[in-house]
């Protein structure tokens, strides 16, 4: 007992020691529901730890390809800004034909950046920080420049809490670009890189690679904002579509979104339920 | 050579016995009838704590295996009584005392000493057991009135074995 001087065998027990309380624990773990969950219960908890690391350490190597996207995104913006400049000047000199743009638009964007974001789970949730003293207010669309994110679920003074189309829960009116059926886009609660757009018609014709666009007839997005591309389709009860889409979004790598705000929402709304009555 | 047949026949004769005592006799929820402690406690003086954890992880899976127990709850604790034997051992006996001893039982550490050993063993065993059962660090009233319900228990029914009949037999 006392002849252990050198470090070696002392290390060499403490070794065999946790192997062998490991194993135990392992073995705990398959044969009983409680133990199960609390280990697991203390792994997540170092997980959750590690992955929060992780996230931060993502985010900024993402800055770059972020930066990126945005400038691309900006530069897109300025044309089309141009392009309505030159197109409202030729509209000008025909005094007729004029109409104030203000007046048109229905859709203003407000720029967030994201503060929490999960992609693990069934319900899936992202705070943003922008609140009601910018203007968010629930049941408000949230879009990036790569399709729609969610939509707000509950606003406090500076943050929103959006349910992601990531959500079980969430379904975003969708459509098929090319021959314009459309149908609820939901997410089955399987893999982050798709969705499902189901009831779709059975006659309605598609192809792999069809574009996938937001319908516009909820008052929550703008039309035609892109989605995502068709993948592979089955058809459920013989009845109807259900197309499994690839997302353009990629929620893991998701930094900066726009809230759509609708300045025609309360007017929308308040006939709809005047014609309801 | 001798030595490690010995071993042998102990490991398996406790771990009848433990098996006999834990599925014949029901205690009801209150006590953790445990022998087995003993075998690890009393092992040679001279064996290394790696040979004595990989005895104890056998013995605590063959009571676990055989008495319907979580499976790998008494190994879990078996190995962490293993690994702490030769501290609790300092602790009972000055240094250079039976350095060659072979197995610190009742006649080679005299009765005061052999039940403090034990008692410490025990209550080492017994803690890892409540804490991997209940997962928590918090001991609740009843977990407290297990330990120490075991503890007098077993510690009564560790002496009778060691007066009785391994004593005899096999030294």
């Amino acid at each position: 007992m006392a002849k252990r001087s050198s470090v070696t065998p002392i290390l060499a027990t403490i070794v065999l020691f946790l192997l062998l309380e490991a194993g135990s624990l392992l073995m705990m773990a398959n044969s009983s529901i409680f133990q199960q969950i609390r280990i697991y219960g203390v792994l997540m908890q170092f997980q959750g730890k590690f992955m929060r690391a992780q996230t931060n350490i993502n985010y900024y190597q993402n800055l770059k390809t972020v930066n990126e996207q945005l400038a691309q995104q900006n530069t897109r913006l300025l044309n089309e800004l141009d392009r309505y400049r030159t197109q409202l000047d030729t509209l000008k000199k025909d005094t007729l034909a004029y109409k104030p743009l203000t007046d048109s638009s229905c859709f203003e964007y407000l720029p967030a950046k994201i503060i929490g974001n999960s992609i693990n789970k069934n319900h899936n949730f992202i705070v943003i920080d922008k609140g009601q003293k910018d203007g968010v207010r629930q049941d408000m669309g949230v879009i990036s420049p790569n399709g729609v994110v969610g939509v707000v679920s509950a606003v406090s003074d500076n943050f929103a809490y959006i349910i992601s189309l990531l959500n079980i829960n969430q379904s975003v009116s969708a459509k098929i670009s090319r021959s314009g059926a459309f149908g609820p886009l939901i997410w089955d609660g399987k893999n982050p890189g798709y969705a499902l757009l189901t009831e779709i018609p059975q006659h309605i014709k598609l192809q792999i690679g069809d574009s996938i666009v937001t319908s516009g007839f909820s008052s929550i997005f703008p039309p035609d904002i892109p989605l995502g591309t068709v993948r592979k389709s089955k058809i459920i009860m013989g009845t109807h579509h259900e197309i499994q889409v690839k997302l353009f979004q990629d929620f893991r790598t998701l930094h900066f979104v726009n809230v759509v705000i609708n300045t025609h929402k309360d007017e929308i709304d308040k006939l709809s339920k005047t014609n309801e009555k | 050579m001798k030595n490690s047949l010995s071993n042998i026949i102990l490991f398996f004769s406790f771990l009848i016995i433990q098996v006999l005592m834990s599925n014949f006799i029901n205690f009801g929820p209150l006590l953790i009838i445990v022998v087995y402690p003993l075998f690890i406690l009393t092992m040679p003086t001279t064996t290394p704590t790696s040979s004595l954890m990989l005895w104890a992880f056998a013995m605590g899976l063959g009571v676990d295996y055989f008495t319907d127990s979580i499976m790998g709850l008494n190994a879990a604790a078996a190995v962490f009584l293993a690994f702490v034997q030769p501290l609790v051992f300092k602790l009972v006996c000055r240094k250079g005392e039976l350095e060659n001893q072979i197995r610190p039982g009742l006649t080679e550490l005299g009765l005061r000493r052999f039940l403090s050993f034990i008692f410490i063993g025990l209550v080492i065993h017994h803690v890892a057991i409540i804490l991997l059962e209940n997962f928590s660090l918090a001991f609740s009233l009843h977990s407290l009135i297990r330990i120490v319900l075991s503890l007098f228990v077993n510690t009564v029914l560790i002496l009778l074995i060691e007066f009785g009949i391994f004593y005899k037999n096999w030294r």
